[in-house]
């Protein structure tokens, strides 16, 4: 295509967005709004599922030797553990430190341990686990070592936490295909009305031997510009909004209260990602739905 | 060259415009389509501009043939080559209202991604050749019947076409403005367009004479000079 043709595409596109000004300024409201709800429930998800990931950093499992383990296999399994990509750290906990540390808790019940002649606890392991969903698989290979007496997990814990952050990131998904699906048919409807005011030229087109790219290039423009529009002025939004949202929450409500305002994704560390998501999201919805109501008028 | 052979055309809801039809229209002649409603003029036009196909029978061999290009064996991604061989005129003129009659006939150009400088020089030597200079920067609203016909035969002109078919092109004119259209089709024909008019103003026709075919219920049932 010739540069001038390209030219009389992009001027014919922009064109019909001032032409069009309703269907236009109902398009850019639609994805505007479906981009901000896009947004805050991401962010929401994401924000949650950070708090969550904080939480299972807490995590500790204890792995308790049986008394027959001699030092040399102790610091072989050590090293076991420590060669698991999924255990993000391995302590080392031994029998002695483990009295001291019930003497420490119990310090005005000295006497009983005078009555104990050999330490009666086992030495010990404390790990911690990086991804907590698959906590069985790795505590069903460490159970499978020898001289292992115990394994101690917080089994409900990751459970609740696992099924809250999988509860999330499926409703948090579902909302964002559900949200995409209407912009898209919602944007669909809108433009058919303009697109059958421009009947006559697209079958004036199409007789003259006009291409379907052609045809089809001035409303993707139209889509493009309008969801590029959209995507900036709800990246706008969101930064002006997103400090005041935290700090309202923070204050407003338990969970996040727990959460703190420092637990929440700071603004600048996802700021040009999320408008770059916003924009592209913007674009392409409004660019293939304009494109979409055209079709059947092309079809000549 | 327009070439038919064994023609039919059975549209979804079983109703059959047009049947066996053969017919041969050579370059640089005027033809004359007429036939009452319902007979198939409709249909043969949008089966030459390839809007319908022909129906595709084991017994028989169809052809249509049209400016050099085969219709039955045409990619559907081809028609706009087949349809930039072809000008067209309608009843009801179908120029943009939001266009001055410089840019509806510039619009075919702009279509076929002609360039500026050919364009900014092809459309007002075809707007004048129509008489049509004083009006360049008018749109359609402003213009009689007869002038809005008159853009109409120069946009379908401007890209040089090989064939015009005009469907109707009186249709919505008085009998003074229609005669001068015919008249303008008949000097683009000597310049040797081939033009293909479908009409069912059967005076007009005995008046301007030429080749009549007579389509009726789909067949042709008359094909020679008057």
């Amino acid at each position: 295509m010739r540069l001038s043709g390209a030219g009389y595409l992009i001027k014919q596109g922009v064109r019909n967005i001032l032409n069009n000004n309703i269907a236009s300024v109902a398009t850019f409201c639609v994805l505007t709004v479906s981009l901000l709800i896009v947004g805050f429930t991401g962010l929401f998800s994401l924000n949650i599922n950070t708090f969550i990931s904080g939480v299972e950093d807490k995590n500790e499992v204890v792995i308790f030797l049986a008394d027959d383990a001699d030092e040399e296999y102790i610091e072989e399994l050590g090293n076991k553990l420590r060669a698991d990509e999924n255990i993000s750290e391995v302590i080392f906990w031994s029998k002695e430190e483990a009295l001291d540390g019930i003497k420490a808790d119990m310090n005005d019940a000295e006497d009983i341990f005078g009555y104990i002649d050999e330490n009666p606890l086992p030495d010990a392991y404390r790990i911690k686990i990086k991804d907590i969903t698959r906590m069985s698989s790795t505590l069903y290979a460490i159970n499978s070592y020898s001289h292992i007496e115990k394994v101690k997990a917080p089994y409900d814990f990751v459970n609740i936490l696992t099924g809250l952050k999988s509860a999330i990131t499926a409703v948090s998904i579902l909302i964002l295909i559900s949200l995409a699906l209407v912009s898209f048919v919602m944007i669909s409807n809108i433009t058919r009305a303009s697109v059958e005011t421009r009947h006559r030229e697209i079958a004036i087109m199409k007789f003259v031997g006009a291409t379907d790219s052609f045809i089809k290039i001035p409303f993707f423009i139209e889509g493009l510009v309008l969801g590029i529009m959209a995507g900036v002025v709800a990246s706008l939004l969101t930064f002006a909004g997103y400090d005041r949202l935290i700090a309202l929450l923070s204050t407003e409500t338990t969970l996040f209260a727990a959460m703190g305002s420092s637990g929440f994704i700071p603004l600048e560390s996802f700021m040009w990602q999320l408008a770059a998501i916003y924009v592209g999201i913007g674009a392409v919805l409004a660019s293939i739905g304009t494109v979409a109501s055209v079709k059947k008028h092309v079809k000549v | 060259m327009i070439e038919l052979k064994n023609v039919s055309v059975t549209y979804k809801n079983g109703v059959d415009a047009l049947n066996d039809v053969s017919l041969k229209i050579n370059d640089g002649e005027f033809a004359f389509v007429v036939g009452e409603s319902g007979a198939g003029k409709s249909t043969l036009i949008r089966l030459l501009t390839r809007e319908v196909r022909a129906d595709d029978r084991a017994d028989v061999k169809s052809v249509i043939k049209v400016n050099g290009f085969d219709l039955i064996k045409m990619k559907q991604r081809d028609v706009h080559k087949l349809r930039r061989t072809i000008g067209f005129v309608f009843q009801n003129f179908m120029l943009i209202d939001s266009m001055t009659v410089y840019d509806n006939v510039a619009f075919v150009l702009r279509c076929i991604d002609a360039p500026t400088k050919y364009i900014r020089k092809r459309v007002p030597q075809v707007i004048g050749l129509l008489g049509l200079q004083e009006k360049i920067n008018r749109y359609p609203g402003e213009l009689s019947g007869g002038e809005q016909q008159r853009v109409a035969l120069a946009r379908a002109l401007v890209n040089n076409p090989q064939l015009i078919i005009a469907d109707e092109p009186t249709g919505n004119l008085d009998p003074r403005t229609s005669v001068e259209i015919v008249k303008l089709l008949k000097e683009i024909n000597d310049r040797g367009t081939t033009v293909l008019m479908v009409t069912h103003e059967h005076e007009l026709v005995k008046r301007m004479g030429g080749r009549l075919i007579n389509i009726r219920k789909g067949e042709i049932s008359f094909d020679d000079r008057i």
